[in-house]
């Protein structure tokens, strides 16, 4: 089955490897080694790691707690589920411009966090807590049975948890941990609005280097170490998750809870989200502000009209999809098969630098300029690892017996996976298509090497509004950022957002029995 | 009955294929992302010329040369608009461009004329200048020479853009250059940081966050000149307010003075259609529509300009550096700006290791 990975390796070949190995390549002269030992760049290393692990462990820190809330069915458990990868998906301008109403300078809590690492940590765990605490919801339910019995089997909870619970836990705790690390590592938008230019990380370095003054040198020395990094900590997460991996079978639905306790739970963790995300009310408040402009928004005369935008990002979100999908399922299959090694290069695409790719493909593919081709092609590259991060936990945990009974009564693959696999996977797939198709709603933006005006997107028509000074281009981007922030998350609700996966397919196989 | 369906099949891939075999000859603009002309204008000029014009927006200013010169060898466009004259120098240096004497020339305002070699054609210019809040300053005094920014009563009133990110922040890095001189502007940078300057990567977070304008706490901005006639064009009350909540700070020196120029690419293989191209960006309907779109000022003396740039008013005393002292020094005025401004190091010590 490893012939599975070609189509993936031949894509990353092309779409990947060979641009950002020919820009890097131009750096590999005279300046190079002085650029590699400039304390700044260091400077900007340093930093950059520990943004990327404090926001890992504050993200799980986060989510622990909450994911046992979770366990319970409560008022709004849906919701805030679906919500919490929705913020994952917003222009970062869009949600630094909610932050800075809120703890900027005049913002509206009285308290200036601008230009200070807490307002970056802050925005980290909006943006990422979803990654971490949606694999964990749908994960500790499985965790029940194994810990009854080794409480049968006479151990105290503390014991039982530590050494039956955490080992569990762990893959899928290292696994999100880590994506969260990589895009926080990684994180360019963030940092270069919040942060003030103090607080640049390593990508924002990059941009300014390769951008702005094509400084070759300097831009391969920070893209190297970048993936060096990365890559270090993904060999190791690789290596602890190949060790601790296991499989879980068994699920509960939500816990049903007496009213009361349940009103108590469902209003705690409201509390919760309302505080982490209360940047996103801020703006929800400023786009409610000027009722005119969810009018003239539609066919302002001076900017890119809503209606062609939003049809703009549809269109392409869906065509996105047609190489995401493939993709997606190729790569996590590949890897589930035994394709390990695949595993780390399929990860690349979130540790390089998209400003290098992006200049890469003007090098290499200068016949492509300006084409949808490479649009799209730019942007399957970023978002179908969402899907195959979603669809690869899911494969893993299939029941062996049951693939196995279906292989004992002569099934031939295709039929195993229609009818066996497919169904068991399909919530997994389905949000993890869900995730990748909102992010090439939200984030198109980023990736694009060369725009062209007539297809601007939702997050580009935003863009093209905070260009221009007065309060019309201002409203009407208020009101398109909300507009976006609608759209990712009906995306996301529309999609069958309850993650457990594992737990439905059970839940119907009882069903059917029963 | 086979060989008819093949045919069949054939004829209506064909059919499908036909108009975008017939399609007229594509010219493409590499332009940044202020890029905006009126719709009808172009349409209009695409069915005259005969072209279809495709344009691709290539990022700020200085991204979008860099993105050029990266491409040389197999160029991504035929016509690059929009580098200034702080990035012209480079334009020309990289050797991207290729001469052409518009017939227009003639008509242009002569001082916009810097390229001797006719391969940069000037198209508008602007001023980056400072902006204040007219209601934070109704009953308080406003600087009055350039150096009071750095005066206690003006202290944390200012917020400008990292020039190393930014070309509204990079102009008024080399306007403070122009003023103080190479000996002075790292001094005047340091009593900045000392009183309180905020440093933001971009325009639109200096403008839409830390401006007071739009709720922030500084009602100095470094912005253009016409932004305040961009205010009231876009207000939203009605009717129109008399004048702009916003108005221009002209401290002497502290405007700095921004031309914008299209060239030819070399290697085009449509040199006519992007002659013509050229030819048209300065013909007077276009450079009519420019001030409302970009807000900037037409290249052309005989341009009428719109009604609403009585408030778009221009600096008395602009700053000026010439294309040369800035392609010498760009880099090492950012990177001691950033020494003394971001890094918190004394000017003394970043001139003492020159």
């Amino acid at each position: 089955m490893r012939w599975l990975a070609l189509p993936v390796l031949l894509f990353l070949a092309l779409a990947l490897f060979y641009p950002l190995g020919r820009i890097v390549a131009l750096g590999l002269g005279e300046g190079f080694g002085q650029a590699l030992a400039d304390p700044y760049y260091l400077a900007r290393l340093g930093w950059s790691l520990a943004y990327g692990l404090g926001s890992s462990l504050l993200c799980l820190l986060l989510a622990l707690p909450l994911a046992y809330a979770f366990r319970y069915r409560f008022w709004g458990r849906g919701f805030w589920l679906a919500f919490s990868v929705v913020p994952f998906v917003l222009p970062p301008l869009v949600v630094a411009m909610g932050f800075l109403a809120l703890v900027g300078p005049r913002g509206a809590l009285g308290v200036n966090l601008y230009g200070t690492p807490w307002v970056l940590f802050w925005a980290s765990a909006l943006y990422n807590l979803g990654l971490v605490l949606r694999p964990l919801v749908a994960l500790l339910p499985l965790l029940a049975p194994p810990l009854a019995a080794a409480r049968t089997l006479g151990a105290s909870p503390l014991r039982a948890y530590l050494r039956v619970g955490v080992p569990l836990l762990a893959p899928a705790l290292l696994s999100s941990g880590s994506l969260v690390f990589l895009y926080s590592f990684t994180s360019f938008g963030v940092p270069l609005l919040l942060g003030g230019p103090g607080w640049a990380t390593l990508e924002v370095a990059t941009y300014q280097a390769l951008a702005q003054r094509l400084a070759f040198p300097e831009a391969s020395a920070l893209v190297l170490m970048q993936i060096g990094v990365s890559a270090l900590v993904l060999l190791g997460y690789l290596r602890l998750q190949g060790r601790l991996g296991v499989g879980l079978e068994g699920s509960e639905a939500p816990l049903v809870l007496p009213r009361g306790s349940a009103l108590g739970l469902g209003l705690g963790v409201g509390a919760f989200f309302t505080a982490l995300y209360s940047p996103l009310l801020a703006l929800i408040w400023r786009a409610l502000e000027r009722p005119s402009a969810w009018v003239s928004v539609w066919q302002s005369p001076s900017f890119t009209p809503g209606l062609l935008a939003l049809q703009n990002t549809l269109l392409f979100a869906a065509l996105a999809m047609l190489a995401v999908i493939p993709l997606g399922f190729l790569y996590a299959y590949a890897v589930w098969r035994g394709a390990r090694g695949l595993d780390l290069l399929g990860l690349i695409p979130l540790m390089v630098s998209p400003v290098a790719v992006g200049l890469g493909y003007l090098l290499v593919y200068p016949g492509l300029r300006g084409s949808l081709l490479l649009l799209l092609g730019a942007y399957a590259l970023l978002s179908y690892p969402l899907l195959a991060r979603a669809l690869l936990p899911a494969l893993q945990s299939l029941p062996p017996r049951v693939l196995e009974a279906a292989r004992v009564l002569g099934a031939p693959p295709w039929r195993r996976f229609v009818r066996v696999e497919w169904p068991l996977v399909r919530p997994s797939a389905l949000s993890g298509l869900a995730l990748a198709l909102a992010a090439g709603v939200g984030e198109f933006g980023a990736t694009l090497t060369l725009q062209r005006p007539e297809w601007t997107t939702l997050s580009l028509a935003i863009y093209e509004r905070l260009g221009r000074p007065g309060a019309q281009p201002f409203h009407e981007a208020s009101v398109l950022a909300l507009l976006l922030m609608l759209l990712c998350m009906a995306l996301l609700l529309g999609l069958r957002p309850e993650p457990p996966a594992a737990g439905r397919a059970h839940r119907s196989r009882r069903r059917g029995a029963g | 009955m086979y060989p008819n369906r093949w045919a069949f099949w054939l004829g209506l891939a064909l059919a499908a294929l036909a108009p975008a075999l017939a399609q007229p000859p594509t010219l493409t603009i590499l332009t940044h992302d202020s890029f905006s002309l009126d719709k009808n204008l172009v349409a209009r000029f695409e069915r005259e010329a005969g072209l279809r014009l495709r344009f691709l927006k290539g990022g700020d200013a200085g991204e979008m040369l860099n993105k050029a010169i990266l491409s040389r060898s197999a160029p991504i466009a035929d016509v690059i608009y929009g580098f200034d004259n702080t990035l012209l120098s480079r334009a020309l240096e990289a050797d991207i461009l290729q001469p052409y004497r518009s017939p227009e020339l003639a008509s242009l305002r002569p001082e916009l004329l810097l390229d001797q070699t006719f391969r940069a054609t000037p198209v508008d210019f602007g001023y980056v200048a400072l902006n204040y809040d007219r209601a934070y300053f109704k009953d308080r005094p406003l600087p009055q020479r350039f150096g009071d920014l750095a005066a206690p009563a003006f202290a944390r009133l200012l917020v400008v853009q990292n020039p190393a990110t930014s070309s509204p922040g990079l102009a008024f890095l080399l306007a403070t250059v122009a003023s103080f001189g190479e000996e002075g502007y790292l001094e005047f940078w340091e009593e900045l940081r000392k009183n309180g300057v905020r440093v933001v990567s971009g325009w639109s977070e200096a403008y839409y966050t830390h401006f007071t304008r739009a709720g922030g706490d500084r009602p100095l901005v470094v912005s253009y000149s016409t932004s305040p006639a961009a205010e009231l064009y876009y207000s939203e009350a009605r009717p129109k307010p008399s004048e702009p909540p916003t108005a221009n700070l002209f401290l002497p020196g502290s405007a700095f003075f921004q031309i914008e120029y299209v060239g030819i690419l070399k290697g085009t293989r449509n040199l006519r259609a992007a002659q013509r191209f050229v030819d048209w960006l300065i013909s007077r309907p276009v450079q009519e529509n420019i001030p409302t779109e970009m807000w900037v000022y037409p290249a052309r003396r005989d341009a009428r300009l719109p009604e609403v740039f009585r408030f778009a008013e221009v600096p008395p005393q602009p700053a000026r550096l010439s294309p040369q002292q800035i392609r010498q020094n760009r880099e090492r005025w950012i990177r001691e700006w950033t020494q003394v401004v971001l890094q918190g190091q004394s000017a003394q010590a970043v001139k003492a290791r020159r």
